[in-house]
């Protein structure tokens, strides 16, 4: 599975660069993450509970980050296996650009999965794999970048406890 | 009312009583099944019974580091956790297949596909064991996969078989490659070369059949026991075949086959997936003789899909050969069969191919040539006959469309060209370019029939109005007519020509008429739907004069059951069938004697009288079969030992060669790739017709996985070998909202060695209705260019086809 993106943080490439290599800014950025530790500068020990439509499993593995490139980006690779529930590998590579007083973080992800999540999961993986990116930067540029306004933060509240019936009824 | 007529009435109406061959009995299984009282192996509670569930490989292809179970075991309610360490001091990590291969019970060194059995865990309940089964670490070394079977043989192809490495002669010959399996060859290579070298017109296309999964409704399941003081094992399981389930146990296992019991209860659909031997019935054995409780192990959804026996997987290279006026001269056919990690496949053992070679089909080819290679994948290991006899399905999807390019291509009628090359009704037994011998058939009548009632000139009118429209921009529709013609092969088989593991395939029958006139019959054969409680009992009836509803059919115990092969390969009615006949009539040889005895006259002096025999010219004198039943027990001649039972092996002359004429009327949205069948009509022969309800019944559920085959059913894996579809969620299983609406009809043309004339039929509508979905959705696109369509022809698929030829605006 291949996918790309990128997202505009409002702070600046060192600031971004320094949080992407902070282990407790990715311990509370990374969806379902139980635990990380570093073991090295360069290598994380990670644990996430991931739900792929209706396998829910614990994949303990490893995260290297390699390529370093202060600020403009690095690789970060990593390989978990969840189990009879299935394993997942893969990487991306992060480019930071300046965007004015902000920094756009582009990304280019690789995957691959197997096992019960790759069978079961197979039409709901791109999706879930989108989703995933897209909470880990949302929350990583809500770390990263400035707070937000007071207002903002309830509604933020509320609109996540929706439930699906309540997502469509906006989508509509 | 004068005499005669008085007689016939009377005769009419002893006959209705019996319900014998030919009427619509209904059938008595229902009774239990529709009230939810049938009895399967998931029902089955033993004292202390324990439950097994399988640690499965998520990898396809890895090689195993280390497996360590302590975690599983400290769960509270686990009992054992086996792996193919405490197998193999047993000799049990291996077990043999159907085909002279090996498979793994549980994996040893590597694992060869996604879900393949690595260690089984035994606990108190269901769910305990299946959390266990997450708690045993198993640490794999991911190696490349192989999942395109045409990369098997490369040079730089990786290994899949090192068990096997160096052993470069398999059971089927010499093997090219440590992937391959087989090569098997069949017909004169140089007389077929030949003539395509000369011939007016060829055609040649990959056709491939598939990879799917007869996916019946129950799955399969064991339970075994073992009596560790009488040193007796009995095994209740789905088993197609009971007998060669018990013979293989015993090989195995070197328990005496006397102390081995195995009990087929009730079965919920089979379709070849319950034939061959798993590893769920070696472990919940073995875990059974070790913890001295009875062990019960029943698959998921998810691992009957992926694991036990899939179907098809057959890529084959078909090619025609014929003159500019259409005659059909040469056949040839390479067959790159794929057949996952292990060749399980359960074909008769001489045959690597199954019976493939019917691939001539129902044309009279002077000259063909067939060749096959098996090879291993990084798949599930199967090859099972989903619905049909061996590898028919895929035969006849050959000819069926090979016959349809080559139409095209001449600009003839599809149908016009089959009825110019049909095998004609005086040639019969006619002896096949590829070795069979046809015992029987009408195809030119067959095939008039079959388009006269479904108005084939006026439907082709039709079609040309619809193409023009189309081509106008009238309408967005295509309609296509798919016709298919098949001859099947089932009934196996005679001895000469086919065994299981060396057991000939006889089948049989053992009679027993009690002293009041009721009756006990038991078979060597087993239902899993077919209705055989109904029909051997019809055929009883008519033999023997005995109402159906007071004959009992028992078979599935392999302890009171004579030996039989089991039921598959539409081999019930040909083979058992034909072995109640012959018993049956051996105890109606000894009625005749008890009779003449009882009314003092000569037995060439009786005559048969529906349930009776009586005096000739003197109908009045007369004997039931009620009546000499209790005689034969209370007061048989002298010197005459008493009792009225008879048994039968029957090994059959020939196999039957059923056939029918199937049409398919299909409208095909070429913006969404929806396709809708308008109409189907399949007309069978099926020789002598037992119950013409179960018939229609056996060709309604056989068009419907035809149409599930060809529609979209599909067992995929992805590059990585994740098997794609392993659910309900992606696997299609036509309900009553999708399936269409089926036409039936019927020819009879009666085998003439079978001892009722019947050639089986339950496997007909499978084999005949694949490519003729296939062909209507080919035939749709036909006249746009688009070429061989593979199957399955789902939307998405046939979207595609609209998008490749630039149909969408």
């Amino acid at each position: 599975m291949e996918m790309n993106g990128s997202q505009r943080i409002e702070a600046s490439r060192e600031q971004v660069y320094a949080a992407l290599n902070d282990v407790e800014v990715l311990r509370q950025c990374i969806p379902g993450c139980d635990s990380i530790e570093k073991t090295s500068d360069t290598e994380m020990n990670a644990k996430v509970t991931l739900r792929v439509g209706p396998v829910k499993a614990s994949f303990t593995g490893k995260v290297t980050l390699s390529d370093l490139d202060p600020p403009n980006g690095y690789t970060i690779s990593g390989e978990g296996s969840g189990g009879m529930a299935g394993f997942a590998k893969g990487g991306a590579r992060v480019v930071l650009v300046p965007d004015g007083e902000a920094t756009m973080l582009n990304y280019a992800v690789s995957a691959e999965i197997g096992g019960k999540i790759a069978q079961l999961g197979s039409r709901l993986i791109d999706g879930t794999a989108k989703k995933l990116a897209g909470d880990f930067f949302s929350k990583f540029s809500q770390i990263v970048g400035p707070q937000p306004a007071g207002d903002d933060a309830p509604a933020a509240e509320v609109a996540e406890k929706k439930g699906w019936v309540g997502r469509l009824r906006d989508s509509l | 009312m004068n005499d005669q007529t008085r007689i016939d009435q009377d005769r009419a109406e002893r006959t209705e009583k019996l319900q014998g061959m030919g009427c619509k009995r209904k059938r008595v299984e229902d009774i239990r099944f529709t009230q939810g009282k049938g009895s399967y192996v998931d029902d089955l509670k033993l004292p202390g019974m324990l439950f097994g569930d399988f640690v499965r490989s998520p990898h396809a292809h890895a090689r195993i580091k280390s497996i360590d179970t302590s975690r599983a075991k400290a769960l509270p309610g686990v009992i054992a956790v086996l792996t193919a360490a405490d197998l193999k001091p047993l000799g049990l990590h291996y077990m043999p297949t159907l085909a002279g291969d090996v498979q793994a019970v549980l994996a040893e060194e590597k694992v060869l596909f996604q879900n393949q059995e690595v260690a089984f865990v035994i606990a108190v309940d269901r769910y305990i064991a299946s959390d266990a089964t997450e708690l045993v670490d198993v640490e794999y070394e991911a190696l490349p996969c192989i999942v395109d079977p045409f990369k098997s043989m490369l040079p730089d192809a990786p290994i899949l078989r090192e068990d096997i490495q160096d052993k470069m002669t398999g059971a089927h010959g010499p093997r090219k490659h440590p992937n391959h399996i087989f090569e098997w060859m069949i017909g004169d290579k140089e007389a077929t070369d030949a003539v395509f070298a000369n011939a007016d017109v060829t055609i040649k296309e990959m056709l491939v059949d598939h990879r799917t999964h007869p996916s019946p409704l129950e799955t399969c399941q064991s339970v075994a026991s073992f009596d560790k003081v009488k040193g007796e094992l009995t095994l209740w399981g789905t088993f197609q075949a009971p007998h060669v389930i018990r013979t293989v146990v015993s090989l195995i296992s070197g328990l005496p086959e006397h102390k081995i019991h195995v009990i087929a209860p009730d079965i919920g659909g089979g379709f070849g997936n319950k034939v061959g031997a798993y590893a769920g019935y070696v472990c919940s054995v073995v875990g059974s003789i070790v913890l001295g409780v009875p062990v019960k192990w029943v698959e998921d959804r998810m691992e009957n899909l992926s694991t036990t026996s899939f179907a098809r997987d057959y890529h084959m290279t078909t090619e025609l050969a014929a003159t500019k006026e259409g005659k059909i001269l040469a056949m040839r056919v390479h067959v790159l069969a794929d057949h996952g990690a292990f060749d399980a496949c359960a074909d008769p053992s001489k045959w690597p191919a199954g019976f493939m070679n019917i691939c001539t089909g129902s044309y009279d080819i002077p000259v063909a040539h067939l060749a096959v290679d098996g090879v291993y994948t990084n798949k599930a290991s199967g090859g099972v006959a989903y619905r049909c006899s061996f590898r028919v399905t895929e035969a006849v999807f050959a000819i069926e469309r090979a016959v349809e390019l080559l139409a095209h291509k001449l600009g003839m009628d599809a149908a016009e060209l089959r009825i110019k090359n049909f095998i004609k009704a005086e040639q019969f037994p006619y002896q096949s370019a590829l070795g069979w011998e046809y015992d029987s058939g009408d195809y030119h009548t067959a095939m008039k029939k079959a388009m006269d009632t479904i108005g084939y000139k006026e439907l082709r009118e039709e079609q040309a109005r619809k193409r023009e429209a189309f081509t106008r921009g009238e309408t967005r529709e295509l309609m296509g007519i798919g016709i298919s013609f098949f001859t099947e092969i089932v009934g196996a088989g005679p001895a000469k020509n086919c065994d299981i593991l060396g057991i000939a395939m006889f089948d049989s029958a053992e009679i027993r008429i009690h002293p009041t006139g009721s009756v006990i019959a038991r078979m060597g054969t087993k239902s899993q739907g077919q209705g055989h409680e109904t029909t051997y009992a019809q055929i009883i009836a008519t033999e023997i004069g005995i109402p159906a509803d007071d004959i009992m059919i028992e078979e599935g115990n392999t302890d009171t059951a004579p030996y039989g092969l089991g039921t598959y390969g539409s081999r019930s009615t040909p083979v058992a069938g034909a072995a109640t006949a012959v018993a049956a009539r051996k105890i109606k040889a000894k009625a005749q004697m008890i009779a003449a005895h009882m009314l003092e006259v000569h037995e060439g002096d009786l005559e048969w009288d529906v349930d009776r025999f009586r005096v000739k010219g003197l109908p009045e004198k007369f004997k039931t079969m009620k009546e000499i039943a209790w005689a034969a027990y209370n007061s048989p001649p002298p010197n005459m030992e008493p009792g009225l039972e008879a048994v039968n092996y029957y090994e059959p002359p020939n196999m039957t060669y059923p056939f029918g004429a199937y049409f398919c009327v299909m409208d095909i949205d070429v913006d969404t790739g929806v396709a809708k069948t308008r109409r189907f009509y399949a007309l069978d022969d099926c020789g002598t017709r037992i119950n013409p309800m179960i018939i229609e019944g056996q060709v309604h559920g056989g068009l419907t996985e035809a149409f599930a085959c060809a529609m979209g059913q599909e067992i995929r894996y992805d590059e990585q070998g994740n098997v794609m579809g392993a659910s309900f969620m992606d696997f299609f299983l036509p309900t009553a909202v999708e399936t269409p609406h089926w036409e039936t009809d019927h020819t009879v043309t009666p085998s003439p060695h079978h001892p009722i004339g019947a050639k089986g039929v339950g496997e007909s509508p499978h084999v005949g209705g694949v490519p003729c979905f296939s062909n209507a959705v080919n035939d749709a696109y036909a006249f746009l260019g688009a070429g061989h369509i593979q199957m399955p022809h789902d939307a998405w698929r046939l979207w595609k086809v609209g998008e490749k030829l630039n149909l969408h605006q």
